[in-house]
């Protein structure tokens, strides 16, 4: 934790670089996802687009959750809060596969 | 008493109190958007129906992430500031943050707003028309036009069930009949009066007018008599048992149980006559109308939600659109394509393309339009050693009009130009049917038989809308929490700034964690609901 004048100073620039990224994530994912030029995969929304979008989100979610939310350096405590509910909710999206065995899988979606 | 723990960290965790706690509650929050997230997966995957790919607009969901990326910085500059005790600094940050919130807000207000007085229609063969419905301006009341309209013929009658009538539309129709001089009454007389006069109820004589509290008396009757008919009921079939058990004394209750019953000639004369439903008559023809969800039509007799029959005859009920602004054949196509019938036929013969000169001419333009962007992209593409082309037209654009292609075939045939500031507005609040006008967005009927499925695009017209509203509405709300929060800090904050300014910066660094969480929710947020 930044308690010192000089460390919070400097904390602050940093807060900066990261706003700066998110800013550059953001528009990145938006022209990826309209201008065609800059299309992955086939023409239109496809996986490739899904993967790539939650890449760049998963990034920026994690730079907030590092920086602004202090994670880079925190107690263990939070740690163990945290990556418990993490695995929770990723059991939670594995259930999801459970629907591959039922009839209501969509192959159009993975055309 | 002093709590511990709340500027300084406890030796074991290193934490003070309310960070674990917030640490805690985020943890329960992950999970609960982790749900919709995965409820969001579910729905898309299992979709039924043609998923509305990148449907949003874009640039409000655009300006509202940079505004709570935006808002998440400002909060950890606040609570910076407050760590080098610069109160000055930290109410500028904090009102900063706050503002970011309200805007946030407004811009999601003017997004629900859109999609809350948007109109869409399925037919009944799967082909969706969307647009703006039009009014009928009665005694200053805006009334869609999207009614169901009934002719009762002299001598019609209206059958309440005087259990579940609704008053407030009994009060509808008198109004309706008042202004038409036409007068309700009771078409029968409801016997079984001398039975319910010792009890002092009304007697219910045939021409007695319709009103709300005579519904009610006939309910009140109604439930007077059938409690008293089950009692009765009751207790001759606890007699009957009796007999039944003096006879069969040594067999079990289940062995004879089918010869147990009652004398209904019997318990005849005892039992009341009970009401479940009171039929009405009118003097004169009387027109009335309803809104299409609150009635079941039919060709001479309606239901209404109330379970009220309607003996009268269906007239033409048209949806009325003032302005389409969508034409979209890819759920009929899907259909078409189950079926094993070509996109081209189906869409040929669908009702639009029978019917509408209009969706005639602006598809021919649009199928036009479809080829030449194949062309484009075989040409800007290639294509692959198969000779088949690397990029295709996707079906949205194959089989959907909307709005910006509408726009573009009245620019193209028409010759409409917008201003920069009409057109700018129309990036917020979708279609400018006042600026472009029925040239680009003409009116439409829908004749009642055709409508399938109609709504608002509200969660009943779609899972994708359900989904969407319940994900941005709740973290609409933890906006709007978090701003208040923050907000008390800012105004109220002063007081303990003074007395203990460490405590103050760390009751903020929680509330900034939360407000990081929920910029960290929207994150995934936009992309998921507006680009993909």
């Amino acid at each position: 934790m930044a308690n010192s004048v000089e460390e919070i100073q400097k904390s602050k620039k940093t807060y900066m670089i990261v706003f700066g990224g998110l800013l550059i994530g953001t528009i990145v994912t938006v022209l990826v996802a309209t201008v065609e030029a800059l299309d992955i995969g086939i023409h239109g929304f496809d996986k490739w687009d899904a993967i790539l979008g939650l890449i760049i989100a998963t990034a920026k979610a994690t730079a907030v959750g590092l920086i602004f939310m202090h994670l880079n350096h925190e107690k263990k405590a939070i740690y163990w809060i945290f990556i418990s509910a993490l695995v929770l909710c990723a059991a939670m999206f594995a259930l999801l596969f459970l629907a591959k065995y039922s009839p209501i899988w969509d192959n159009y979606f993975y055309r | 008493m002093e709590i511990p723990y709340i500027v300084n960290a406890r030796k074991d965790t290193g934490l003070f109190n309310s960070k674990i706690a917030i640490w805690l509650f985020l943890a329960s929050e992950v999970m609960l958007f982790g749900g919709f997230f995965s409820a969001y997966i579910f729905l898309r995957l299992g979709a039924d129906y043609p998923w509305p790919e990148r449907t949003l607009p874009v640039l409000p969901g655009l300006i509202n992430t940079f505004v709570l990326i935006g808002s998440s910085v400002t909060v950890v500059f606040a609570w910076a500031a407050l760590k080098l005790h610069n109160w000055r600094q930290f109410q500028v940050y904090m009102g900063i943050t706050i503002f970011c919130a309200l805007l946030f807000m407004v811009l999601k207000a003017v997004e629900y707003n859109v999609k809350l007085h948007h109109q869409a229609v399925r037919l009944s063969d799967y082909s969706i028309i969307e647009g703006h419905l039009g009014y009928d301006k009665v005694e200053g009341k805006k009334i869609e036009k999207n009614r169901i309209n009934l002719q009762l013929e002299q001598e019609a009658t209206i059958t309440y069930n005087v259990l579940r009538f609704h008053p407030a539309w009994v009060e509808q129709v008198l109004e309706e009949a008042k202004k038409a001089g036409v007068s309700i009454k009771l078409a029968a007389d409801l016997k079984g009066e001398e039975k319910l006069s010792d009890e002092g109820k009304d007697y219910f004589k045939k021409d007695e007018p319709l009103t709300v509290e005579l519904l009610n008396k006939v309910k009140d009757a109604h439930l007077a008599a059938r409690s008293n008919n089950a009692v009765i009921k009751t207790e001759a079939l606890r007699e009957a048992w009796k007999v039944a058990k003096k006879a069969h004394p040594d067999q079990s209750d289940w062995e004879y149980s089918d010869n147990v019953s009652i004398d209904t000639e019997a318990i005849k004369p005892k039992l009341l006559t009970e009401f479940p439903s009171v039929s009405f008559s009118i003097d004169k023809s009387l027109a009335l109308s309803f809104k299409p969800r609150d009635v079941k039509e039919g060709p001479t007799q309606s239901k209404l939600r109330d379970d009220t029959v309607i003996n009268g005859k269906l007239v033409a009920s048209p949806m009325v659109f003032e302005n389409l602004d969508a034409i979209d054949f890819q759920y009929l196509v899907m259909k078409a394509e189950a079926k094993g019938i070509k996109p081209e036929v189906a869409i040929e013969n669908s009702w639009l393309m029978q019917n509408s000169g209009f969706v005639r001419e602006a598809w021919a333009w649009h199928e036009k339009e479809v080829e030449k962007l194949r062309l484009r992209l075989i040409k800007d593409y290639k294509r692959d050693e198969n000779g088949k082309p690397n990029r295709e037209p996707t079906h949205k654009e194959m089989y959907r009009m909307g709005w910006k292609d509408l726009k573009k075939y009245a620019e193209d045939t028409k010759d409409i130009k917008l201003s920069g500031v009409d057109k700018i507005k129309e990036e917020f609040m979708g279609p400018n049917y006042h600026a472009r006008g029925q040239e680009t967005f003409p009116s439409f009927e829908v004749p009642r038989e055709q409508v399938g499925f109609a709504a608002k695009f509200t969660p009943a017209w779609n899972t994708y809308y359900a989904i969407y509203f319940t994900i941005t509405g709740l973290h609409g709300l933890h906006v709007v929490g978090g701003a208040i929060v923050l907000a008390y800090y800012l105004f109220f904050g002063r007081k303990m700034y003074d007395e203990n300014p460490e405590w103050l910066a760390n009751r903020v660094e929680v509330g900034g964690l939360f407000w990081h969480f929920v910029d960290l929710v929207w994150i995934f947020v936009f992309p998921i609901l507006y680009l993909m």
